[in-house]
């Protein structure tokens, strides 16, 4: 696949483009904050790709917080249920590696033993411009191998100096960049992508082992003091599952029509760091304690999940420490457990 | 980029129930009540025993039950016996026959009644765990001859808890039944004490038996030290699991213990799995 050089014009240009076929969403900057969201792209000079990262991920693209499932005609008669699926051509433009990498690990897990149509349909009609990024201290995409991704992107854009390097990734890419202004970039240009990379990888935020290891180190750290100490600054509130890219639990409701015609059911963004996530009828709750909580989410992203898909399903973006009111950081959990474990004091569960 | 995806890996009924009609409803006990239900396309639900439906009411919500029948019936139908403790609960106790139903599944791995064959079977049920097991005993009783002796334990609280009394009776005609309520009862002149009592009178050749389990949480810590004592290894105790449902196909989060998703995973589970598991028992 070829590599070019797009300037601002061409950024413009490529966007109106896009705009054609399919709605347009880009990083846009938060008025008066230095906080950015993906938001639909009305006028292409108000993108902003030069960001740290978004308050929130762009899952909701693929996995929107509510959704339709199914859909039921009241009355009489057979229950005549009918799949939803509500879908439109999206173009995501301007992600971040981290955030690539979180809507494959959402791939692999929705098609896993059964392919979720909702959420394959909306990924079918979605192409992606990926853009280089600008860690912030609570980033930790060096830890866990997100800092940069090869794959996933139809085109991904490198800021060179009021230019981008534009690496093609799939024949789609390819076709997007028909008819747009674009030059050969030199062989400096090409290095760029690899200079802002090794900047990138020193970071002071991170963990103190290979991603790697981590399965085996959570394998002994279940009864771990460390899951209480961090639990007890913990509000439960959820936070963390809502801005997390790879979070993808969720809970079903069921509507009526006013009307009572019809009867719909929607899925809703749920979250296992909230109370009622593992209640059963009875009333039995399998998760009542908050550190349980914590511990459980912990391990789904570093060792259950990892294991099952062989890739963690953290992708070090730090949103949820970032967005955190009390700064419950994973990156701290997991140099606690490595150093009480180092210290040889970690005991196995069950 | 894209998924890409060739047509046939898609599930576009991966969430839309299948119609479904009320045969018949039988109530059990104050509490539970029994609903046979049939396809409304007439086809067979095609499940084995251990596995469960998502029964879903419009308007009302969706619901994971164990199936409580043996596959292949004569008129394809399939019996669930459902507490009343909530919403779809409350709503299926007001169901008639003849009304209207949706269901998805079966699903999750259930029993699988091959490996059985050739042993004894202990079947440990406690109150609503029965429902469960009563597909597996509806097979054994169908297929009588595959298997070797079969020993049912039940307890329940009281008399008036008692589900199923004329299948009960039926069973003990080819298997040994064993009975028992919690506390003494004016009505009930027969074992009295928590399910456990029932274990040192039982001759039990752990070599060639195999324990399903089946109850409230409470009660598993105390069958599985029974059943060990009685020297059965990790491997030859089966359990079914309960826990919240929401998606029933692996993808909500809500059922899972550790590294398992009940509804995929299970909800069946050898001890040797569960025991390292600290979020099940």
């Amino acid at each position: 696949m070829s590599v070019r050089v797009i300037d601002q014009a061409g950024i413009r240009q490529l966007v109106e483009k896009l705009q054609q076929e399919a709605k347009v969403v880009a990083p846009h900057r938060r008025e008066g904050r230095d906080q950015w969201a993906f938001q639909e792209v009305t006028d292409p000079d108000l993108i902003t790709l030069e960001y740290t990262t978004t308050t929130l991920p762009p899952k909701q693209f693929a996995w929107p917080p509510r959704e339709t499932l199914i859909r039921a005609r009241l009355g009489e008669g057979p229950v005549q249920a009918e799949p939803v699926v509500e879908v439109e051509p999206l173009v995501l433009f301007g992600v971040h590696p981290c955030d690539i990498y979180g809507l494959q690990s959402l791939d692999i897990a929705y098609c896993h033993e059964h392919v979720d149509p909702n959420y394959v349909a909306r990924r079918q009609q979605m192409r992606i411009v990926g853009v280089d990024c600008v860690p912030d201290e609570w980033c930790f995409c060096a830890s866990m191998g997100t800092a940069s991704v090869d794959s996933g992107y139809d085109l991904f854009l490198t800021p060179l100096d009021g230019e981008y390097l534009v690496e093609v990734g799939t024949e789609a890419g390819e076709a997007m960049l028909e008819g747009i202004t674009t030059r050969e970039p030199t062989a400096a240009e090409i290095k760029e992508v690899k200079r802002r990379l090794a900047k990138k990888l020193d970071q002071d935020h991170k963990i103190h082992t290979d991603y790697h290891n981590l399965p085996l180190r959570f394998a002994g750290a279940a009864n771990s003091p460390v899951w209480e100490k961090h639990a007890e600054r913990c509000y439960s509130c959820g936070t963390c599952v809502l801005t997390c890219p790879l979070c993808m639990c969720f809970d079903v409701l069921d509507e009526i029509k006013l009307d009572l015609s019809e009867t719909r059911r929607d899925r809703v963004w749920d979250g296992c760091m909230l109370e009622p996530f593992a209640e059963v009828a009875s009333g039995e709750n399998f998760r009542e304690e908050r550190f349980q909580r914590l511990r459980h989410r912990h391990f789904r992203k570093y060792a259950y999940l990892f294991t099952k898909f062989g890739r963690p399903y953290c992708c070090g973006c730090g949103r949820c420490v970032r967005q955190c009111l009390v700064h419950i950081d994973p990156v701290e959990i997991i140099n606690d457990l490595l150093e009480e474990h180092e210290k040889g004091g970690v005991t196995h569960g069950a | 980029m894209a998924l890409e995806l060739t047509p046939c890996d898609m599930e576009s009924d991966l969430y839309v129930p299948r119609p479904a009609q009320v045969v018949l409803v039988e109530p059990q006990t104050s509490m539970e009540t029994l609903v046979r239900l049939r396809l409304e396309s007439g086809e067979d639900l095609g499940h084995v025993p251990g596995q469960f439906v998502q029964l879903y009411l419009p308007a009302i919500g969706e619901a994971p039950f164990g199936l409580a029948s043996s596959a292949g019936k004569p008129d394809a139908s399939f019996d669930l016996c459902v507490r009343r403790l909530g919403d779809v609960t409350g709503a299926v106790h007001k169901l008639q026959p003849g009304e209207h139903v949706g269901v998805r599944g079966p699903f999750g791995n259930g029993f699988n009644m091959d490996e059985l064959k050739g042993f004894d079977l202990l079947i440990v049920a406690g109150g609503i765990g029965l429902v469960p097991l009563r597909s597996v005993i509806q097979h054994l009783a169908e297929h009588r001859d595959d298997f070797e002796k079969i020993t049912v334990l039940y307890g329940f609280k009281a008399p008036v808890e008692r589900l199923f009394a004329a299948d009960l009776e039926a069973w003990a005609q080819t298997m040994d039944v064993r009975l028992t309520i919690d506390r003494p009862h004016p009505d009930w002149d027969g074992h009295v004490g928590v399910i456990t009592t029932l274990f040192p009178a039982l001759e039990v050749v752990p070599q060639r038996t195999k324990a399903l389990v089946v109850g409230p949480p409470i009660m598993y810590q105390f069958v599985l030290t029974e059943c060990r004592l009685k020297g059965l290894v990790d491997d030859n105790i089966l359990m079914s699991l309960e826990r919240r449902m929401r998606c029933g196909v692996g993808k909500c989060g809500h059922c899972q213990i550790n590294g398992k998703y009940v509804c995929t995973d299970g909800p069946v589970f050898s001890f040797s799995e569960v025991k390292h598991m600290w979020e099940a028992i």
